[in-house]
């Protein structure tokens, strides 16, 4: 806890520390220099002539700003996804205007020719859905598999490794940090959702769920205000690991030189400049060793239950 | 004949033979294919003939004699519409006409336009390809070399060359060795990025000359390239043994060979080379096509301080892109670009750029139609390496300090190629490859290489009249005060800014001997390399 604390205040004041090189710049009259050598570079300078002390500051900063929210939005996609798809497995049901209004959305965002046919449906199905409230009618509705479409894409992103599906698509076009934000939210997700709904499975039986369900509150606000909450309890010990994956993710990439722009301070992007440098060894030792004490500051997180410390 | 780097050009050699060939050892052409230099004969004032005898003993694997009918061929599908060989075009436009003799099918004159002095060596340094093998019925006969010089971008397709230019593109696509040379090697083996295997041919025409040219010489009966992208892997597998010679080695890595315990067992060379390394500007960007900007953006590299960063200060500094170890055509009356940042704010300002108040706003200014233009840059480099990383970065750090913001943006090696010539960049970084033979610069710097070798867009009336002077200088003072004054320009108009020659750096092991190594590319020969013989052991 306490390393983990000082890395995330380290990122928070980088900008602020007083560090006598900036993290880009390179010194050319220190190139791969030595711990505490000439040119006042306490940790040293790597192949390029940047300062070790302040690319690991500034490593810190993007560890902690890329993979922090990028396990917490991913967790958060994967506990509503899972948690919808313990909810309602494949049962629920939507009013057919809303379908004919998502196809439309589709038909926009995926920008098919013929604009026009896009716009008809939306506003064919805006008119259906008034008529409807204003005649006080019921809409005909068709059953939504959210279970198959959730575990669906989990198991699809499942069978190709996260490592290789990342690379395949940084190493394409390249991604800027939001981009990479984006990317490592969309493909971490599935784990989440599947905790979140196995547990969701067991809360949607208990009584008070029964209960909730028996007064007639409607189906979204059980499922919001009654069950999800139960239903997040695997998150405790998911996320710290989650972070710990995302982290040594952005540090394989970033060290295999296809994840950050190259101006963007990271820990892992460190470490390869050993291999134009290789008797650098400072260059890997000190990122390297910051990346395991965090990896095991947060497997130990994991593994704190409150109860067993007060106890 | 498409040709995307060096390593290519370097492959090729093994496979391929041109009329002449520079020896790297005295720096001179020498004749290959040819019996010898071509004889000049000067016709007028504004044509020249150079008149070429191809060894007899040249042949094909089948056995077929190399003729003119080859060369004339060979000339004509540089040109042939469908094919990106526009660099080609540009270096060789200045052969009109091939004049064969029936009765003499290996004597040939070339008819050049112009009487440039450079004519002798440029007229022989292109790869003979064979006829028989891609226009078996000698359809590419109908057309002169003119009427396809000539023949305009607009011009109705032409079914024959249309299925020529298939034929031969398809035939480069399949594998490197399918295109059939003349040359000592075959391209047995390779896989992308991987690795090349060339095996000597068993009975190559070259064996039958006594004595064999060094340009003709090959020694080694199979040779292995092996494409190591990482500085410490190709170390590692030079002292193990797994290689036995490593070109342009990094300077660190030379430094620390040279000072370990594995130097018993190694050679080191070190020489002086034409490669220069230069950034580039896209002059084609609104915001880089005034010279004053391009000259002040020019004053953030910090040229001595790369060259002690990245090359341990062995090299050269320079003000062009001619070598200063070529003094003649040298221009030592310039000054070398000073590293001023302070300059640079007044250059800017001096090409209308305002700077914003407050501190991340930039600089800007009005175009000419009133448009606000952002003075923002996007630099493209290599990825491999950190010479071009260190280089990248030392601009970007000393541009944001003047609240210039860079985009550094490294690139695979072969996406960086088609990017400069999309011209998807504002600043590039990289090295241009020289020689001290021939300073035709029109695929690089005149208006008629845009969109194919020129890759910054640069170009003007005035140094598009000086590149063709320097083109047909007929004679060497002459083409000297050209190359002085082309120099000057460029350095006036900076579309580039040539930071420092690269040294030519080998280590090769000890077991080998008849190594050559000078600073003409490849900067050694593989050819004559020999394993020395292992001393037999006692009866």
């Amino acid at each position: 806890m306490l390393w983990l604390g000082l890395v995330g205040l380290t990122a928070l004041l980088a900008a602020a520390l007083p560090l006598p090189y900036a993290p880009g710049v390179p010194d050319l009259a220190h190139v791969a220099e030595p711990p505490f050598g000439a040119g006042a570079h306490w940790l040293g300078t790597d192949a390029l002539g940047r300062d070790v002390l302040s690319m690991l500051v500034f490593g810190a900063r993007t560890a902690v700003l890329l993979t922090l929210p990028a396990a917490v939005l991913s967790t958060l996609l994967g506990a509503l996804a899972g948690g919808a798809a313990g909810f309602w497995g494949n049962k629920a049901r939507l009013a057919v205007p809303y379908w004919l209004l998502a196809g439309a959305g589709a038909w926009w965002a995926v920008r098919f020719p013929g604009v026009g046919v896009g716009l008809a449906v939306a506003a064919i199905s805006l008119g259906w859905l008034f008529t409807s409230w204003w005649r006080k009618r019921e809409l005909a509705s068709w059953p939504v598999p959210v279970n198959s479409v959730v575990m669906g894409a989990a198991t699809t992103l499942d069978t190709i490794p996260r490592l290789v599906l990342v690379v395949a698509v940084t190493a394409g076009t390249g991604v800027s940090v939001s981009g990479l934000l984006v990317l490592l939210t969309l493909t971490s997700w599935p784990h989440s959702a599947r905790l979140v709904r196995a547990q969701m499975l067991r809360v949607r039986t208990l009584p008070f769920v029964e209960a909730a369900q028996a007064v007639g509150a409607p189906a979204y606000k059980v499922w919001l205000h009654h069950a999800l909450p139960h239903a997040l309890q695997p998150l405790r010990t998911a996320l710290p690991l989650s972070i710990a994956g995302l982290l040594g993710l952005e540090s394989t990439l970033s060290f295999l030189g296809i994840g950050l722009p190259p101006d963007v301070a990271s820990w892992g992007r460190l470490m390869a400049t050993v291999r134009s440098e290789p008797g650098a060894w400072w260059t890997f030792l000190f990122p390297t060793m910051c990346l395991i004490i965090s990896m095991i500051s947060l497997s130990s997180i994991s593994q704190y239950r409150p109860s067993a410390a007060s106890s | 004949m498409l040709q995307p780097n060096q390593a290519a050009i370097d492959a090729n050699n093994l496979l391929h033979v041109c009329l002449l060939q520079p020896d790297i050892a005295n720096r001179k052409y020498g004749p290959a294919l040819a019996t010898s230099l071509p004889a000049v004969e000067l016709v007028g004032d504004s044509l020249s003939k150079l008149a070429y005898d191809i060894r007899p003993t040249a042949a094909w694997d089948n056995g077929r004699p190399v003729t003119a009918r080859d060369v004339e061929f060979t000339l004509k599908l540089m040109f042939c519409p469908g094919l990106p060989n526009e660099v080609a075009r540009n270096r060789y436009r200045f052969i009109r006409a091939v004049l064969t003799d029936l009765k003499a099918p290996q004597h040939f004159t070339l008819v050049c336009r112009g009487q440039a002095l450079e004519y002798v060596e440029a007229s022989g340094d292109f790869f003979i390809l064979p006829e028989a093998a891609f226009d078996p019925r000698g359809q590419l006969r109908r057309f002169s070399l003119v009427d396809l010089q000539k023949r305009a971008t607009t011009a109705p397709p032409d079914s024959a060359l249309q299925s020529l230019a298939q034929r031969y593109q398809a035939a480069e696509a399949g594998h490197p060795g399918q295109v059939p040379g003349c040359g000592p090697y075959q391209l047995v083996k390779w896989e992308k990025d991987r690795y090349l295997t060339f095996r000597r041919k068993p009975q190559w025409w070259a064996d039958r000359l006594q004595p064999v040219p060094i340009a003709l010489q090959a020694r080694p009966k199979q040779l292995d390239y092996v494409i190591i992208p990482d500085a410490a892997t190709a170390t590692l597998a030079l002292r193990r043994g797994d290689i036995d010679v490593y070109p342009q080695i990094p300077a660190r890595e030379f430094a620390r060979l040279r000072a370990s315990p594995a130097a018993a067992a190694l050679n080191f060379y070190s020489t002086t080379s034409y490669d220069v390394v230069m950034a580039g500007f896209n002059t084609r960007r609104a915001h880089l096509n005034d010279a004053l900007t391009r000259q002040a953006l020019s004053r953030f590299f910090d040229a001595a301080g790369l060259l002690k960063a990245t090359q341990l200060g062995d090299g050269q500094r320079t003000v062009g892109v001619i070598s200063p170890i070529e003094k003649e055509n040298y221009n030592d009356s310039l000054a070398l670009i000073p590293f001023d940042p302070a300059g640079a704010t007044a250059l800017l300002r001096q090409a209308g750029w305002q700077r914003g108040p407050a501190p991340g706003t930039g600089w800007t200014r009005k175009s000419a139609n009133g448009d606000l233009q952002q003075l923002r840059l996007a630099m493209r480099y290599r990825a491999e390496g950190s010479l071009f990383s260190t280089v990248a970065l030392q601009f970007q750090a000393a541009a944001a300090g003047l609240d210039i913001p860079v985009t550094l943006q490294p690139t695979e090696s072969g996406a960086f190629s088609s990017s400069l010539k999309a011209g998807d960049f504002d600043v590039y970084v990289g090295v241009r490859k020289g020689n001290p033979f021939m300073f035709n610069f029109t695929p690089v710097f005149h208006s008629l290489g845009i969109d194919a070798g020129n890759t910054t867009g640069f170009s003007s009336p005035a140094s598009d009249q000086l590149i063709e002077a320097i083109a047909a200088a007929d004679s060497k003072t002459h083409r000297s005060q050209l190359l002085r004054r082309f120099q000057a320009l460029l350095q006036q108009e900076a579309p580039i800014v040539p930071l420092f020659f690269l040294p030519n750096r080998i280590v090769a092991s000890r077991q080998l001997t008849n190594l050559h190594v000078g600073s003409l590319k490849p900067g050694f020969m593989a050819t004559t390399i020999e394993r020395v013989p292992k001393p037999s052991a006692a009866p």
